[in-house]
Parts: structure tokens; C-alpha cells; sequence
């Protein structure tokens, strides 16, 4: 019974467009419009590389330090801003005025001094770090030179550190990211729309299918079971679809925890399907309110979970932290957030145990309230 | 005859208002029971109380000897229901929807097989299987939502309204698939407020009006309780209030009605009274298009015990 069930609700779930369009379509789209509306805001954000000189006197090649900084500016990577052109000083006035060079740093007695054409963004940032690297220098002179025990232990320090951050996902969490996560968390709620569908199948005071369905003689738990895997695993087949879309075809980079990122989707539509499962069984009124509900909830959840501006996240956080406990939404998002901020998994899985007992607390209601249920009217 | 349903003293409130008053009745074995009433009477309150769909405050209800109750799936195993409304999946074909259905019952698939066919067989839709619901007619869907809740070939049939809103040609097809699961064996529940209906198919009829029995028994029993033996119909005839006054003088005319140039004469006595009531047309010289003559109906023994038309 349960596998012919099962079969039959699948293939009905399956076939109904506009649930299909909810589950398959709908954050495809919605995800291909973060993609176009935020990718070229990043792109623009992002910092050119442009070219400047780099003039040594004969004390500051001994010096090493700001030209190692230099240097490390220079690498080709992610964090390459500066083209060094290793000139001397006439050649850079020459480059600088063929507009060859931003500008030029003149490294005397081993202090920079910076010499830019005009005022521009890159002439700015460069003004930016040399003053940062004269600052950095001075404090860390005045501090050794109080306490220069605490030079190595600071070192390693800041060494191990340095390792952590890369440890963890080897990027920075962009905004668009943001965005995606919280789509994928929506998504994973969405699965209440399915799940609400399928119990109301088997429901008689809901569907006249239903009402057929509670003369056979099967039970009830069996027939709902079977309908509630059939909508999860649909949920699940959307849910592998919208990662392939974003992975394969708008190229977002989940990193190397993806296993975990994909864990924490498939637990969250758990939470998202007894979220229909409860508001199916306790709320007295049409199918069409009750989805109204689900998605109601779930765009709320999303809004305090940081999809319309991630300051809204922090804002719950500081004042009403329960609703963030409380929103499967957040739970799923902070899981996320988690993998990129922490190298230790102690967050990820308190956010994966929250979301298990939602889940299980809104299956208990729910079972409690469909228990030997007879109707007063139907 | 074997009892099969034994209801007795069920009553049902809905809000303070009693849909199910007291009612006790039995349904015996291989018989067509119709429950006939006007829309509100208690028919589909009480069917889904005896299938453990709704709750009710008072009364016990059997089933093959034992009490029903939602887990009572031994007795369930042996009853199909028709609902009044369809109950089909708009994504599945009509091969499917009744295979969903019956699957509930039947496990084993050949045995389903058989039984798909023969009730697609019985319903006519054998040329419809690959169809979805929604390329039906409303007759075809109807015969539909019938084959889907008697394929698995149970031995207690509801039938709630199974004809409404249907053609012709489909109401003929679903009342002779009706008299077919009779001549195979089936107890058959049958609800309707269409008269004509329940006179054709039923071995007996429950007259309910606002919940209660109002009258039981064969066709035949319940129209003696019309009070009438026969109504004469004339139309588009002119008529006086001498001549009026003349016909109720008749012989055996126990009414006369007159109303839009039709006249109506019920008889309380004879079962041929129009040729002697042609004879006084003649001999008064009243002129007329049609003339026709009839038994009393289910709707006059209604009208006689509640003073309503079934219809109103």
C-alpha cells in the first residue's frame, strides 16, 4: 500500500504545474535574477589591478620590509592590486607623465613617499595603503620596542591566524552568496507547499479526494507517510536542480564544504515539509489559505533572516534573538554562514540539531491533532 | 433477509441545527435502498455517518453485524462509495484514476487489472483510458467518478447523487450500470431528490425531510400514501367558474385546479377516470390542445406529507 500510494502521489505531485513551477521553477528564475541584478554590482566593486613605479634608494634595499609588502601587493591572485614597474626616478616621472603609471612610490631611507598625476580612485588607494604601511610600521616599532619578548609569540600568532582564515574556505562570502543562501533556505520552506498538497489529499475535510481516500481500508499514518516522502523527495529532485543551475550554469562557488552546504538543504526542506504537515492539520480553513500561510511564513522568515538586507539578521540578533532560535529560515542561513565564518562545525550542527527539533516538534502537533480524527462536518 | 446495515437512532447536530434526527432504518442484502429528499433533507449527512466520516451525538450504526468506526477496515474492505461531488486527480488518466482507487483495495495487480476493465466496461469508458479528466464531459465524468468507487467490486455501494447535472445519454448508462451491480450481487445505497429515479431503480425508498423519516416502504406503498389515484392534466383551456364549479361535482374528483389556463382534477378513487371526463369536455363544449393522465408520483406523496414539492 505504501509503495502503491507513494507511486501515485509522486506522479500526481509531479504532474501539477503550478506546484512544479513553485518547486522547479520559481528559484531558477529567481536565482538567474540575483545572478543578473548582483554580479554586476560585485564586478564593479571589484578593485583593478593598475600599474605603478617603485623607486629604491640604497638604504631601503637593505630595508626590506615595505618592498616585501610591496611585493606581496603585487602577486598575481585574488589580492594582486598593484602592477610594480622597479624604476629609477627619472624613468618613473617619465611613465607617470605618459600616463604609463597611476604613480610612484619613492622608497628613501626606507620610507615610502608616494607621487600621483592626478586625484582618481587608484591614485586614492594607493595614497590609502602606503599611509596604512607607514601607520602599521610605526605602531609595531613603539610596542617592541616596550616589549620585545612578545615579538615572536605575536608573529606566530598572527602566522597561525593567517592559516585559519584559509582553512576555512579559501573566500570571502559575497554578497551575492548572501543572497543565494537565503534563496536556497526559501526554497528548502517551500517544500511545505508540496507537503501541504499531499496531506491535503488524504484529508476528507479538505479535498473530495480525501474524503474517498478516508473510507478505504488503509491507514491513515501509512497513506500520509507515503504522500509526505513522494512530496520530499520531489522537493529534493528541485532542490539537486537549482544547485546544478547555480554550480553549472551561473558558476557560483560553494567552496569545499559543499557536502555539508547540500546536508544542511536537505534537513531545511524537512523543517519546510512539517511546516505543511502542521499547518495542514491544525488550520481550519481552504487549500488556498493555507499555502497563503506557508508562504507567508516563509517570506517572513526570509526577511528576518536577512534575504531583503543581512542588517535586518543582525538587528534580530541584538534585540530579539528568540526569533532567530525560533526561524527555520535563519536556522538554515546561519548554518550556512557558519561554514564560512567558523573553521570548527560546532555552529553548523547546532543549526542542523534546531532545525531536527523543529521538525519534530511540528510533527508531534501535528500528529497529535490528526489522531483518530473524525469530523464534525466535512 | 439478511440485515447488512442496521442504523439506529442516529442524530447529528451541525451548530444547534439537527441534520439527523432519530433516524433508524436497515438496509437487507442485495437490495436498492433509495433515500430520497429535497437538498438539506439529511441524505449525505447521514451516508457519511454510516462510512465514519463524521462524528454524530447519539445512535449506533452495524455494518455486517459490527459496529463501524474509522478503523474498521474489514467492513470497509466491502463498501464503495460515490460521492456527489467528482473525486478524480486531474493528473492521472482515467486508467490511472481508477487504478489509484482501486489499488487502495486490491492488491494484487492482476486481480486490479480485471477489475479496471470490467468497470470500465460497466461506466462505458473504455475508448476514454488514456484521457485526463479534464478532456471528459461532465457526464463521462461522472460515470468516471462512479467506475473509480466500485472497480474494486464491493458488496455495499452509496451512491450519493451519482446523476447530477448529467445528459441523458449518461444517465441512462450510469442507471443501468446501477441495476448491473444489483444483478451481481451488490447492496446498493442510493440518494437522490430525483424521483423518477428512485421509482426505476429502488426496492424500497426513505422519504427524509429535515432530517427525519417521513414515510417508507415500495414505491407503490408510499404513493397510496398520496391520498390520490389519478391527475388529469388539460392545457390551454378556457375555463368559467360554472364549469369549474360543474367538474367538482364529478364523480371521485377530490380536487380542482385551475391556474395559467392549465386545469388540474385529482381523483381520490378509479384508475381510468378520463375517458368519462373527455365525455364532460364534449358535452360542455370546452375547447382544449392537450390532455393526459397520471399516476401519482413520489412528489405528490411528498407535497401530501410535508405540503412542499421535493423540489422547493
Amino acid at each position: 500500500m505504501f509503495i502503491h500510494n507513494f507511486k501515485y502521489a509522486f506522479k500526481t505531485l509531479f504532474k501539477n504545474k503550478v506546484l512544479i513551477f513553485w518547486t522547479f521553477a520559481f528559484p531558477i528564475i529567481l536565482g538567474t535574477f540575483f545572478y543578473m541584478a548582483f554580479s554586476d554590482i560585485e564586478e564593479n566593486e571589484k578593485l583593478d589591478v593598475f600599474a605603478i613605479g617603485l623607486v629604491e634608494d640604497v638604504i631601503s634595499e637593505q630595508n626590506t620590509m615595505f618592498k616585501e609588502a610591496f611585493e606581496s601587493l603585487s602577486e598575481e591572485g585574488e589580492n594582486q592590486l598593484f602592477d610594480i614597474d622597479y624604476v629609477d626616478i627619472d624613468e618613473a616621472k617619465a611613465l607617470l607623465r605618459d600616463k604609463d603609471i597611476e604613480g610612484y612610490v619613492v622608497l628613501q631611507e626606507g620610507v615610502p613617499t608616494v607621487v600621483v598625476g592626478e586625484n582618481g580612485i587608484n591614485e586614492t588607494i594607493l595614497q590609502f595603503v602606503v599611509n596604512e604601511m607607514i601607520e602599521k610600521n610605526i605602531l609595531m616599532k613603539d610596542y617592541f620596542q616596550y616589549k620585545p619578548d612578545e615579538m615572536m609569540s605575536f608573529l606566530e600568532k598572527v602566522q597561525s591566524f593567517a592559516v585559519n582564515i584559509k582553512d576555512v574556505s579559501n573566500q570571502n562570502m559575497s554578497y551575492t552568496m548572501v543572497e543565494y543562501y537565503t534563496l536556497i533556505a526559501m526554497v528548502c520552506l517551500y517544500g511545505g507547499v508540496l507537503s501541504l498538497h499531499a496531506m491535503n489529499q488524504n484529508l476528507a475535510n479538505m479535498s473530495n479526494k480525501g474524503k474517498r481516500i478516508s473510507v478505504c481500508p488503509n491507514s491513515k499514518g501509512i497513506l500520509i507517510l507515503s504522500s509526505l516522502l513522494a512530496s520530499f523527495v520531489i522537493q529534493l529532485i528541485g532542490l539537486g536542480l537549482l544547485f546544478f543551475y547555480l554550480i553549472c550554469f551561473l558558476h557560483v562557488d560553494f567552496g569545499d564544504r559543499f557536502f555539508f552546504i547540500f546536508l544542511l538543504a536537505i534537513v531545511g526542506s524537512l523543517a519546510g515539509l512539517s511546516l505543511g504537515v502542521i499547518i495542514s492539520s491544525t488550520i481550519k480553513q481552504n487549500e488556498d489559505v493555507k499555502t497563503g500561510i506557508v508562504i507567508a511564513f516563509t517570506m517572513l522568515g526570509s526577511f528576518l533572516s536577512g534575504m531583503m538586507g543581512i542588517t535586518m539578521k543582525y538587528i534580530i540578533d541584538k534585540n530579539v534573538p528568540i526569533i532567530n532560535y525560533l526561524n527555520p529560515v535563519n536556522m538554515i542561513t546561519d548554518g550556512f554562514y557558519s561554514l564560512y565564518y567558523y573553521d570548527s562545525l560546532n555552529r553548523y550542527w547546532f543549526n542542523v540539531i534546531s532545525l531536527f527539533l523543529f521538525t519534530g516538534g511540528m510533527l508531534i502537533i501535528s500528529v497529535l491533532f490528526l489522531r483518530r480524527q473524525k469530523y464534525d462536518s466535512i | 433477509m439478511k440485515k447488512i446495515i442496521e442504523v439506529e437512532h442516529l442524530t447529528k447536530t451541525y451548530r444547534q441545527k439537527r441534520a439527523v434526527d432519530d433516524l433508524s432504518f436497515q438496509v437487507y442484502e442485495g437490495e436498492i435502498l433509495g433515500l430520497l429528499g429535497p437538498n438539506g433533507s439529511g441524505k449525505s449527512t447521514t451516508i457519511n455517518c454510516i462510512l465514519s466520516l463524521l462524528s454524530f451525538e447519539h445512535g449506533s450504526i452495524k455494518i455486517f453485524g459490527e459496529k463501524m468506526h474509522p478503523n474498521n477496515y474489514a467492513v470497509k474492505r466491502n463498501i464503495g462509495v460515490v460521492f456527489q461531488d467528482v473525486a478524480l486527480f486531474d493528473e492521472l488518466t482515467v486508467y490511472d484514476n481508477i487504478d489509484y482507487f482501486c489499488g487502495l483495495y486490491i492488491k494484487d495487480k492482476t486481480m486490479r487489472k480485471e477489475y479496471i476493465l470490467d468497470a470500465l466496461k460497466l461506466v462505458g469508458l473504455e475508448e476514454f483510458v488514456k484521457f485526463y479528466p479534464k478532456q471528459l464531459s461532465g457526464g463521462l465524468l461522472r460515470r468516471l467518478n462512479i467506475a473509480c468507487g466500485i472497480a474494486h467490486k464491493p458488496k455495499i455501494i452509496f451512491l450519493d447523487e451519482p446523476t447530477v447535472a448529467v445528459d441523458p445519454q449518461s444517465r441512462n448508462n450510469i442507471l443501468s450500470g446501477i441495476e448491473h451491480l444489483r444483478k451481481n450481487g451488490a447492496t446498493i445505497i442510493y440518494t437522490t431528490h430525483y424521483m423518477e429515479e428512485v421509482e426505476i431503480l429502488c426496492d424500497r425508498i426513505i422519504i427524509l425531510d429535515k432530517g427525519k423519516i417521513i414515510a417508507s416502504g415500495t414505491s407503490d406503498n408510499l404513493k397510496s400514501l398520496a391520498n390520490i389515484e389519478e391527475k388529469i392534466t388539460v392545457e390551454d383551456v378556457d375555463m368559467s367558474d360554472k364549469k369549474l364549479e360543474k367538474i367538482k361535482d364529478l364523480k371521485n374528483v377530490e380536487n380542482v385546479l385551475y391556474c395559467n389556463n392549465t386545469l388540474v382534477i385529482t381523483y381520490k378513487k378509479g384508475k381510468n377516470n378520463l375517458p368519462t371526463f373527455i365525455d364532460f369536455l364534449k358535452s360542455e363544449k370546452i375547447n382544449y390542445q392537450k390532455i393526459f393522465s397520471e399516476r401519482p408520483t413520489l412528489n405528490d406523496v411528498f407535497l401530501e406529507l410535508t405540503g412542499k414539492e421535493l423540489r422547493d
